[in-house]
């Protein structure tokens, strides 16, 4: 599943992580610690949402 | 059952909603936008510019998420007097609606200096999606672009044309780009790294006018300079959406004056985002944005010990190939202990700014993992004192000071 940013639409993807944020690559979303933020605005964890693709 | 009023569509209103409606599902909510668009981010309009970004594709909470939450959402609606008396709003169809609190997100608009011309076709400002499919629209017939104002929104406009074709030019008044987020020693790399995408960069120098028939055809420099343009972007700074809430007779300067409870004058109107001065400051920052959002809607949810802290400011632009981010005060005012690395053939340059040991400004360009490392240290407010002296050097690992 991955998680789209609501403030700027940056996409969390767990098979890519977020390496720069030391989110390893196949890290789950509900393993990334709470004080991670987005690497494109700086939005908190829970401005993130679910999205289908 | 509360009856809350959020006028703004943007980032601080959908924010202010978002949490309302989370904290106490029992609120009737009306957002009242006066574009006719459904909530989009601001930052994608460069991206839609660019062409990366399809305008289907720019919505980012669709009609469900505001249903889902029991949010009403008028758009194309515009607020155009408030009864605080009657504790009523009255759009500009005449219709009137009753608010127990009321949320101003009116952000702020582009502001245009008066530079005469400005009034000719093909001189656009950057702030909404209408703007945005203007300036891409104009941009395909262009050979020649010039952007007035080499800030963030200005560079992120020339770099996104400059990927649809036309040359770009942009001139900036002060001596170097980036004045509020760069030194003179990172504007320096920068320039180079936007000439090599072919924008061409003119500091120190500022417009005297715009000239042309119906579009601009010509930028003409205070210093004599004439520049060839069939399209002029000003790209100057933007002011808080005011006019309602000055009419209202709240407390106004730059912005709406609020406490750190985003409450205004009147205990029953709250101002969050562009439209808020908060401690002397209207910050037109989406963190700072956010973060007015959340503790207006916790106050109206009724917890009064949430209150505004001052965030430092963080900005990056937005420019594919050039990472730089500016945190903070980045010009040191007295005796702070400046830390500097620069490798111009790598185009990498880091500037720590360190008072009292908390890091209170840095630049970082061409270093991603840096500039979120030096974000998470300023924003936990580690203190760095010990090792001020190797913070940069190879090898050490900056956030194992986080502990």
């Amino acid at each position: 599943m991955k998680y789209e940013c609501l403030v700027c639409g940056w996409i969390y993807d767990p098979k890519v992580g977020d390496p720069d944020g030391d989110i390893a690559p196949g890290t789950a979303w509900a393993d990334i610690p709470d004080d991670w933020v987005c690497p494109e605005c700086g939005a908190g964890k829970d401005m993130f949402e679910a999205v289908s693709e | 059952m509360t009856r809350v009023l959020i006028v703004g569509n943007g980032v601080a209103g959908v924010t202010a909603a978002r949490f309302l409606a989370d904290g106490d599902p029992s609120h009737e909510i009306v957002i009242y936008g006066q574009e006719p668009y459904l909530y989009y981010a601001r930052p994608r309009l460069i991206d839609y510019i660019e062409g990366t970004v399809p305008e289907t594709k720019m919505a980012l909470y669709g009609e469900d998420w505001y249903a889902q939450r029991g949010i009403r959402c008028e758009l194309g609606r515009r607020v155009e007097r408030i009864d605080r008396e009657e504790h009523t709003i009255q759009l500009d169809d005449g219709e009137t609606d009753r608010y127990d609190q009321l949320v101003l997100a009116t952000g702020a608009d582009s502001w245009v200096p008066p530079i005469p011309g400005r009034e000719l076709g093909c001189v656009h400002t950057l702030r909404t999606m209408d703007d945005a499919r203007a300036i891409a629209d104009c941009a395909r017939g262009c050979d020649q672009v010039v952007v007035i104002g080499g800030g963030l929104l200005g560079l992120d406009t020339a770099a996104a044309l400059a990927c649809c074709g036309p040359k770009v030019t942009v001139i900036e008044a002060l001596p170097w780009l980036l004045p509020r987020q760069l030194d003179r020693q990172g504007a320096h790399l920068l320039t180079d790294m936007l000439a090599a995408k072919g924008i061409e960069t003119l500091v120190d120098q500022q417009c005297d006018r715009l000239e042309g028939v119906a579009g601009v055809e010509r930028v003409v420099l205070k210093s004599g300079k004439i520049l060839s343009a069939q399209m002029v972007v000003v790209s100057t700074g933007v002011r808080s959406n005011t006019c309602l809430a000055r009419d209202a007779g709240l407390l106004v300067e730059q912005g709406v004056v609020v406490d750190a409870a985003m409450r205004s004058s009147d205990p029953d109107i709250y101002a969050v985002g562009d439209v808020a001065q908060f401690d002397g400051r209207v910050w037109a920052i989406i963190p700072v944005a956010i973060a007015q959002a959340r503790v207006a809607a916790a106050q109206i949810n009724g917890d009064r010990t949430k209150r505004y802290e001052p965030l430092v400011p963080s900005t990056t632009l937005q420019v594919s190939g050039i990472d730089l981010t500016s945190i903070g005060q980045v010009h040191p005012e007295g005796d702070e202990l400046t830390v500097r690395k620069a490798n111009s053939d790598q185009g990498r340059y880091t500037k720590l700014v360190i008072d009292k040991g908390r890091i209170i400004g840095a630049i970082v360009l061409g270093d991603r993992k840096m500039a979120r490392d030096v974000s998470r240290l300023v924003s936990a407010k580690v203190d760095v004192g010990a090792h001020s002296d190797q913070l940069l050097d190879e090898g050490f690992a900056i956030t194992s000071l986080l502990g």
